[in-house]
């Protein structure tokens, strides 16, 4: 016998109370372990998807950031123009080392078998870091003229034939999912072909699209290993119709965003872990008062106050442990049966999410554990305190 | 001496009203000794073995063991002496109802310095064979009756084979026969090992076996 079998011995005493404040734990472990999991999948997403953007800069017309961001973002169309030229005074800044012009374009809605809102992509095929490296599939064959490249949420099927302007295009390749919209959301055609594409619009009157050759949306750039990204985003500063954008700002933007989102939520999980303190040092005062005499009875026949002290940690502890267990296992069968909903919901608000690996699940589970273990412990501790102090024989004498 | 109270004191605020429980008492005890102390409910006797025994502080006065005081100790030192010197048998039923009666027997030593090996729980059985529950010590005190959970007390207070015993009226709650049996067995496996004996008790019958008998009164010796 040691004091984990003293300490198990008392949980089973009332079994039904043992059984309600493990569920209270696990429901509270399983709030905190969900939240965790899906907030993790969304910024691993954002994650993903800048890292296979692969660009360091972004240089696109000044006061088109925000559109800019939320193309990048959410796959929106949005079209914005600058001259074709800047590219190569990008190229030429110390400290760059690839520069890859993209071309934005939005069909609208109207006769002459136009698909409305899509939202297609120039790029320069020919300095591309940022499209061809990702393609997952592709037809068994090089790329030619009249092909395009479709993002990882499209529906298009290899080989399909899309129609805009009077022109056919063949979908070629399939990009990985990256839960980036532009990535998963855009098609892409090569640059000189999105001209050609602006100049049959010309045929199609109140649909006409607003540019021309020599125009461009963003210059994409790839630093110098070792180069300072400040000292090029500096340089191009000197440019007063252009704007910066670091890939990494965007993603800490919508790690703000995605904080936001989730403030409430993880209010309400903060508020059912200080309740479930606050729960647990309740009861755990009421079962110190219920067990006195017995407490007195351990120092009498020699329990050192630590000793005692420890008998109603452990007692926590293990109740902490098979909550923090059961809201685990309960966390992940609300998120296997919520699979489904929460990706529709997320997709509904434009949120990029891949759910997080397996190895990162169980270590955000382990910690879950954890933490419902901190919280029996620290929500027994007072009464554990109280208990240890009690003098031996005002305790024995309780009830008397 | 193996034990010795001088000048002891307890008094209790109850409300606006001070309580004096002992006053000034002086006692003390030899190794193997049988000392009673009698009177009636509220003289203050049991207040006063909580003190020599190391339960509650005195307000005044000082309790030496083997002449070193007990209230100058820590807690870590006075509760190893409860646990390796000093048994108790309360008036109560005073097991822990989760535990099996060998268990019960065992606790002790699962607050004492070692941990609790196959031997402690032979020496338990030993224990419990000699006050006649041999065949019960996997039965939990709900399953004994008052006489056998008081035996069982009574072998948990001697498994460490302690040099002086406290008794608190224990065998208050039982029927005579039942009490003149546990007597009986408290006495005998006292002498055995030498142990002293300080008994706190309203039965003039129980005291009458003692070497010496205290009687209180109002918080006094007479």
């Amino acid at each position: 016998m040691n004091l984990f079998t003293l300490a198990a011995h008392n949980l089973f005493r009332k079994p039904f109370r043992t059984a309600a404040l493990v569920l209270a734990v696990g429901i509270a472990t399983a709030a905190v372990f969900a939240t965790a999991t899906l907030m993790h999948g969304i910024e691993r997403s954002v994650d993903h998807g800048f890292s296979k953007l692969g660009a360091d800069l972004m240089v696109v017309p000044r006061g088109t950031m925000v559109s800019m961001e939320r193309a990048l973002l959410t796959g929106e169309p949005s079209t914005f123009y600058m001259e074709a030229d800047l590219a190569d005074e990008v190229n030429a800044l110390q400290g760059v080392s690839t520069v890859a012009s993209q071309l934005f374009l939005t069909t609208a809605d109207a006769e002459h078998c136009i698909v409305g809102d899509a939202f297609l992509v120039g790029f320069d095929r020919e300095n591309d870091f940022t499209v061809m490296p990702w393609v997952s599939d592709r037809l068994d064959r090089e790329m030619q003229p009249g092909d395009v490249v479709v993002g990882g949420g499209s529906d298009f099927e290899l080989g399909e034939s899309v129609y805009y302007y009077g022109q056919y295009f063949t979908v070629y390749g399939k990009l990985d999912r990256t839960g980036i919209g532009l990535s998963d959301n855009a098609i892409f055609l090569d640059l000189d072909e999105a001209y050609a594409l602006a100049e049959a619009s010309r045929d199609y009157d109140d649909v006409e699209l607003g540019f021309g050759p020599g125009d461009i949306s963003a210059v994409l750039v790839r630093l110098e290993s070792g180069a300072d990204p400040e000292r090029v985003r500096f340089a191009l500063a000197q440019n007063s119709g252009i704007s910066v954008v670091a890939a990494g700002n965007v993603v800490t933007g919508v790690r703000q965003n995605v904080v936001a989102l989730f403030a409430g939520t993880a209010l309400l999980t903060g508020v059912l872990i200080v309740g479930n303190i606050l729960m647990i040092s309740a009861i755990f005062s009421t079962i110190i008062n219920e067990r006195r005499r017995e407490l007195g009875l351990l120092r009498a026949i020699g329990a050192r106050k630590s000793r005692v002290f420890n008998l109603v940690l452990t007692e926590s502890a293990m109740l902490g442990a098979a909550g923090g267990v059961a809201g685990v296992a309960l966390g992940l069968i609300l998120l296997r049966i919520f699979n489904r909903t929460i990706g529709f919901h997320l997709d509904l608000l434009n949120i990029p999410f891949l759910w997080p690996p397996v190895e990162n699940i169980a270590l955000m589970g382990m910690a879950a554990i954890l933490m419902a273990l901190l919280v029996a412990t620290l929500g027994a501790s007072y009464p554990a305190v109280s208990g240890a102090r009690l003098e031996p024989y005002d305790a024995i004498r309780a009830g008397e | 001496m193996l034990l010795r109270g001088e000048e002891l004191s307890k008094s209790y605020v109850i409300g606006d009203q001070r309580i004096q429980a002992v006053n000034a008492v002086s006692i003390d005890l030899s190794p193997g000794e049988f000392v009673a102390v009698i009177g009636h409910s509220g003289s203050g006797k049991s207040t006063l073995l909580s003190m020599l025994g190391g339960l509650t502080r005195p307000t005044s006065g000082a309790v030496y063991f083997e002449d070193e005081s007990v209230w100058s100790q820590r807690d870590v030192p006075r509760s190893l002496l409860r646990n390796e010197r000093i048994g108790f048998v309360f008036q109560f039923s005073s097991l822990i109802p989760t535990l099996t009666a060998i268990d019960n027997v065992v606790l002790p030593r699962m607050f004492g310095r070692e941990r609790v090996s196959k031997d402690v729980y032979a020496q338990a059985e030993g224990l419990l064979e000699t006050v006649g529950l041999g065949e019960k010590i996997h039965c939990f005190p709900s399953e004994l009756s008052g006489g056998q959970q008081r035996r069982v007390a009574i072998a948990r207070s001697l498994i460490n084979r302690p040099s002086l015993l406290f008794a608190d009226e224990p065998t208050g709650d039982l029927d005579e026969q039942t009490e003149a049996e546990v007597m009986d067995l408290l006495l005998r496996t006292l002498n055995e090992d030498n142990t002293a004996l300080l008994m706190v008790t309203h039965n003039n019958a129980l005291a009458d076996r003692a070497d010496r008998v205290l009687q209180m009164k109002d918080g006094r010796l007479l």
